[in-house]
């Protein structure tokens, strides 16, 4: 037996009714029914926003991103190759040319693992200086990185703030290395040479003007109405994301992550320094904008300590004229301004590594930005792609 | 944070993973493993669902031209073979676990842990177009840094520098090096 469909009686006012529900619901459902089309959005290799050649490429569906694919190796140098071919002494200049805006910091960890192979003391003169440099070049990137965010959502003001607060601890750094970028300072067992007279005053003029300046940037953006508005809820990156593509530093920080190597896995004499790790709990590009400028304050209390404390003493320790690193294998990790840079040696005995693996934060970092820039719209991958704060050569190397 | 001693995190990794652990040490304060490509994913899931030890941070993964490095001494002297070196980080308990995956050079192929680190996606890549080392499992292996046609997988002690084969190097460690055409 078959049923077929029951045909209730109805009244004129409930046919109306159904009516305007229908109409209701079919101008609820509008937006489907106009067909969109996927299109591809092209930014870059060059884009201001892109700090270098960097290419990502956008699928979006009206304002909203599908998918977005990082496209990175325009300026690929091959360090890792370059590497084995060179003199340990030589390789300082190389890896000092991967992040160019923190080129101190990234001396660091290659001559930490020569010290820890080679089993090279170092004096605490250069250690503390260390210290007081990497912390200055900090200071100089964050800064950078203040400048440029803000430029990038529309505000000119704080470029020309950052770089006036840049220059006296970047006279500083001059005044020791004889370089503004890349430093080549830090070598196997010590320092190049001695700070010159009148490096710590200089570089305590520069740290205190940030010091005391820090407030105005609060005002500047991170108080501002516009600002909060574009980055507030922003790009949001989960805890566990985050752990699961190994990012590190101020990124990861604003990611309700308290991971800083300096603290966990302290090298050079950072227990000695009274510092806080700064982190924010939403993962939004406001987070993790909040947390770079606040960790400058922290930064300037280290070398003001650093300085304060300052040993004398030699700057070099007891270096074989010849580094020449025994067999053996270690994984060196500091903290750089954006995240954790290491450097996996294995040596077997020659003066050239055998194989130098480098893992730069920046790459890490990035590696993450196709899963953040998901579902987000074409108005805020600006503001996402600037709070991820990356320089190209740290992830090309 | 509960900060453990090197030496109860070795312990630990000893528990955790038991015989899937070829010869666990301690390295400069990192736990040093090593373990076959076929247990790999189960190791590196272990490893970080493990609550004693949680390495939830993926650091890196790489790869490592072994074949001119010789282990061991006189008769016993032998060259290695290709590996891929995994480096991963417990931020509960500042745990340090560097992994070693033997891989031979005649069938360089891997399984996959994107499935466990999202973030293993481009270092795959990565070390595949470096070492030649295929991960099978992986979405999307295609080239990273290099050029969607480049022959060649750069990191290999087999590939030499075009520029050093034909001139010598001018940064060579010493003058007499230079004239012989320079280390490696």
């Amino acid at each position: 037996m078959t049923t077929g469909p029951t045909v209730e009686p109805v009244d004129a006012s409930e046919v109306a009714r159904r009516a305007q529900h229908e109409a209701e619901e079919s101008f609820g459902e509008s937006e489907p029914r106009l067909d969109t089309e996927e299109m591809i959005l092209n930014v870059g290799p060059q884009h201001p926003a892109t700090h270098g050649v960097f290419r990502l490429l956008a699928t979006i569906d009206g304002e909203k991103l599908i998918h977005a694919e990082p496209i990175i190796g325009y300026m690929h140098r091959g360090y890792e190759k370059l590497v084995e071919q060179r003199d340990y002494r030589q390789i300082t200049n190389l890896v000092s040319r991967m992040d160019w805006l923190s080129g101190i910091n990234n001396e660091l960890p290659l001559a930490l693992a020569l010290e820890k192979l080679m089993e090279i003391e170092v004096p605490p003169r250069a250690t503390y200086l260390r210290v007081a440099m990497a912390e200055m070049n900090r200071i100089l990137n964050h800064l950078m990185f203040f400048a440029s965010f803000g430029a990038e959502l529309g505000a000119i003001t704080p470029t020309f703030y950052a770089f006036r607060e840049r220059e006296d601890i970047q006279l500083a750094l001059e005044m020791a290395t004889g370089g503004r970028m890349h430093f080549g300072f830090f070598r196997p067992g010590g320092l190049k040479e001695d700070v010159p007279a009148g490096f710590f005053d200089q570089a305590l003029k520069g740290v205190r003007q940030v010091i005391e300046r820090l407030n105005q940037y609060e005002d500047l953006l991170i108080g501002n109405e516009i600002f909060k508005q574009r980055t507030i809820d922003v790009g949001v990156l989960e805890k566990e994301v985050a752990y699961s593509y190994g990012v590190s530093g101020p990124i990861a920080r604003g990611s309700d992550i308290d991971f800083d190597v300096r603290k966990d896995d302290p090298y050079l004499s950072y227990e000695d320094f009274d510092f806080e790790v700064c982190s924010a709990p939403n993962g939004d590009c406001f987070d993790r904008f909040w947390v770079l400028v606040h960790e400058v304050a922290e930064s300037a209390k280290i070398v003001e300590q650093a300085i304060e404390g300052m040993p004398s003493g030699p700057i070099m320790g007891k270096v074989p004229r010849v580094v020449q690193a025994p067999k053996g294998e270690v994984y060196v990790r500091t903290e750089n301004p954006l995240g954790e840079l290491g450097m996996y040696l294995i040596s077997d005995g020659d003066r050239t590594p055998y194989r130098l693996k480098i893992r730069t934060p920046s790459y890490s970092n990035v590696s993450a930005l196709s899963h953040v820039l998901k579902d987000t719209y074409v108005s805020d991958m600006i503001a996402i792609l600037g709070s991820f704060f990356f320089v190209l050569g740290d992830i090309d190397r | 944070m509960l900060r453990v001693t090197p030496e109860d995190a070795l312990e630990r990794v000893r528990s955790a993973l038991g015989d899937l652990a070829v010869e666990p040490k301690l390295n400069f304060g990192a736990v040093d493993l090593t373990c076959t490509r076929e247990n790999l994913v189960e190791v590196a899931t272990k490893l970080r669902d493990n609550d004693e030890l949680s390495c939830r941070f993926f650091s890196f993964l790489s790869g490592v031209d072994r074949t001119g490095f010789t282990v061991g001494e006189g008769d016993d002297a032998a060259t290695g073979e290709l590996e891929v070196l995994i480096h991963l980080y417990s931020p509960v308990h500042v745990i340090s676990v560097t992994l070693h995956v033997p891989v031979p050079v005649e069938d360089a192929n891997c399984p996959s842990i994107t499935s466990v680190f999202s973030g293993a996606i481009w270092h795959e890549r990565e070390t595949w177009e470096m070492f030649g080392i295929a991960f099978q499992g992986h979405p999307n292996l295609v080239h990273l840094y290099l050029p969607e046609d480049f022959e060649g997988t750069p990191l290999r002690k087999s590939f030499r520098l075009p520029s050093r084969m034909t001139k010598p190097w001018p940064g060579a460690k010493d003058p007499e090096e230079a004239a012989a055409g320079g280390g490696r």
